[in-house]
């Protein structure tokens, strides 16, 4: 049921229902009412608070879908990164496998990976060692002096 | 509001930062490298327990009688030179014959890099990645130990 501006009736029944509302009986349907009533133009000076207090719940419930909307913008987006890079991590792991490929063909026994592996190890190891044995004696303070022994002289 | 866009951004920002590091080797230049080629032997070992190292990642190639690849590695690894924390070398007639390069480290996983040629008795080089929880002055001295 709508009420319309029509008789002075209509702005008593207006005054019950918003005196029902401040009292908390109203129903939705009432309430509804209400607004539809307070929402029209050129009404009586008498209603301006009415007007501006349930205008200022309309305002809130608009502010509050607005602030809401980006919201859910950013959070889908930020969702939609993490399953990108959650799903890629996943086909990384899965990429990631243990085998040796010999003049191209491929083996996948892990004994025979596991020997190639070790006499790669081997073949740098040897030739490291050397690296750490010229610093050590880079850090040889015997070799040092001898070295310095024969500029003692001059 | 505007502190809310603040941390989405910075979240997305972090998501995009890890991408990289789903594959800690692939900002190298020796990735380059590591290639299934005829005449070489290429090893790809991961979260496995090799004689005692315990590696996250193990990847060796071994290619024989190629000096245009044993130039190639030395270009590629002349560049990762540059973001290296330690640097060791033997020279030998004014050629680099053995690297080895001691990375930043990527996360949890310290990283190296193994560099070997050899001449006797044919052309042999090795390249080796190992990235490892362990720290790299550790799986070093490990490597040396077994010899």
């Amino acid at each position: 049921m709508k009420i319309v501006i029509k008789h002075k009736t209509d702005f008593s029944k207006a005054d019950r229902l918003i005196e029902k509302y401040y009292d908390g009986l109203t129903t939705v349907e009432e309430e509804k009412q209400i607004q539809h009533f307070l929402s029209q133009p050129d009404l009586p000076e008498r209603f301006e608070v009415d007007k501006e207090i349930f205008g200022y719940f309309d305002h809130k419930k608009k502010k509050l879908h607005k602030s809401i909307l980006p919201y859910f913008r950013w959070a889908s987006v930020a969702a939609l990164l993490a399953a990108i890079v959650f799903s890629l991590q996943i086909y990384m792991n899965t990429n990631r496998s243990n085998y040796a490929c010999i003049d191209g063909k491929k083996i996948y026994d892990v004994h025979q990976i596991k020997s190639q592996a070790l006499e790669s190890l081997q073949d740098v190891s040897s030739k490291t060692n050397e690296v750490e044995d010229g610093f050590k004696n880079l850090n040889d303070h015997q070799l040092i002096e001898q070295q310095l022994d024969v500029f003692s002289g001059l | 509001m505007k502190s809310i866009k603040k941390y989405l951004m910075l979240a997305l920002l972090a998501g995009l930062g890890i991408l990289p590091n789903l594959n800690a080797q692939n900002d190298l230049q020796i990735s380059r490298v590591f290639e299934e080629k005829k005449g070489s032997v290429m090893v790809e070992l991961t979260d496995e327990m090799l004689d005692g190292y315990d590696f996250s990642l193990f990847k060796s190639i071994t290619i024989n009688n190629n000096l245009p690849a044993a130039d190639f590695i030395r270009k590629c690894l002349a560049k990762d030179e540059a973001g290296a924390k330690k640097v060791k070398q033997v020279v030998s007639n004014g050629v680099p014959t053995s690297i080895y390069l001691q990375l930043p480290r990527k996360g949890s996983l310290y990283r190296l890099i193994l560099f070997n040629e050899t001449y006797k008795p044919v052309q042999k080089i090795t390249l080796i990645y190992i990235e490892s929880k362990n720290d790299s002055e550790d799986v070093l001295k490990l490597i040396l130990k077994k010899k």
